[in-house]
């Protein structure tokens, strides 16, 4: 009896997982690979953060939204990733290779683009990125949400 | 408080961005309650970073559940191993010196080994095909042999019989 629920508590686990594959796993690859910049690292990142959410399942209270995964995915990630590998690569150079996918970030200013950047891709937090650039925890939340405002809007057209 | 200088803020986006310390993220909650306006605000967030995402989507090759649906699968079974529960007894040998056993106590009928195994058990059963392969030629190689013997013998026999007569 006890092995009967157990296995249908799995399948219905592997099921929750199977629909936030369904879901999700193309923007999670979209986001890996933007991260590592690596195809088949980017893959077995994406393995390795789908069965953490399959160990977390019952805890998470997932909503199967694109924003909680991403979240939790990028928590997973400055775990799994040498993130300051990645990191250092703060250039422009970087921030173009970074962003040669997307359209959104093109119209953003090089301010912009760096503060999107190390929110968005390697989870700092803003008091962190204000220290590193010497300016106001409110600043780096403006200059963010004018980057989100412009990516918005250039998403619309 | 005024909400719509809290939401032009840019608290939202480093909620959503997930870059919001514990404090922002837990007045965030308490005020997208008891406000609609933040409750939308925070939705029409959420709807464009995942427009954003589906624009720098990348469709994963379909091996990829696989490999997950059997990660998953090895994960379930593991805590059925867990089961094992392990005792060291202390026990008196002839000398009076003390041994450690210790006691594996199972449920399990199953038996998990290094991939390696796999290989080793490959080469046994292939080296056991080649000395079968060798044992045979040499058999019927030996049995050739016997017979030819046992021809010559008879031969020898004629002729022996034809000189005697």
């Amino acid at each position: 009896m006890l092995n009967i629920d157990q296995g249908a508590l799995t399948e219905n686990k592997l099921a929750g997982v199977r629909s936030l594959y369904d879901r999700h796993a193309a923007k999670l690859l979209g986001y890996i690979f933007d991260m590592v910049k690596d195809r088949k690292l980017a893959e077995e990142y994406l393995v390795k953060i789908f069965c953490e959410v399959s160990n977390q399942f019952d805890d998470m209270g997932w909503d199967g939204s694109w924003c909680q995964l991403q979240r939790f995915a990028k928590h997973k990630l400055m775990v799994f990733v040498d993130t300051a590998k990645y990191t250092d690569l703060g250039n422009e150079e970087a921030l173009t290779l970074q962003h040669s996918r997307g359209a959104y970030v093109g119209q953003l200013t090089k301010e912009q683009k760096h503060i999107f950047s190390e929110v968005y891709y390697y989870g700092k937090t803003i008091a962190a990125i204000s220290i590193d650039l010497d300016k106001t925890e409110d600043s780096i939340r403006k200059t963010l949400k004018e980057a989100f405002a412009i990516m918005r809007k250039s998403g619309e057209n | 408080m005024k909400i719509r200088e809290y939401i032009e803020s840019g608290i939202l986006e480093a909620y959503v961005l997930g870059s919001a310390s514990e404090a922002e993220t837990q007045e965030l909650m308490y005020l997208k309650e008891l406000h609609p306006q933040i409750q939308s605000a925070l939705y029409h967030l959420e709807v464009d970073i995942e427009r954003m995402a589906e624009s720098m989507a990348i469709q994963p090759p379909p091996d990829v559940w696989f490999k997950i649906e059997n990660d998953i699968s090895e994960l379930v079974k593991r805590p059925a191993a867990e089961q094992l529960s392990v005792t060291s007894r202390p026990r008196k040998e002839r000398g009076g010196r003390k041994k450690e056993y210790i006691d594996v106590d199972s449920k399990s009928s199953h038996m998990r080994v290094h991939k390696m195994w796999r290989w080793i058990i490959i080469a046994i059963f292939i080296l056991g095909k080649v000395f079968l392969a060798f044992a045979i030629f040499f058999y019927l190689e030996n049995r050739q042999i016997k017979e030819e013997i046992s021809d010559l013998k008879s031969e020898l026999k004629q002729l022996k019989t034809e000189i005697k007569k």
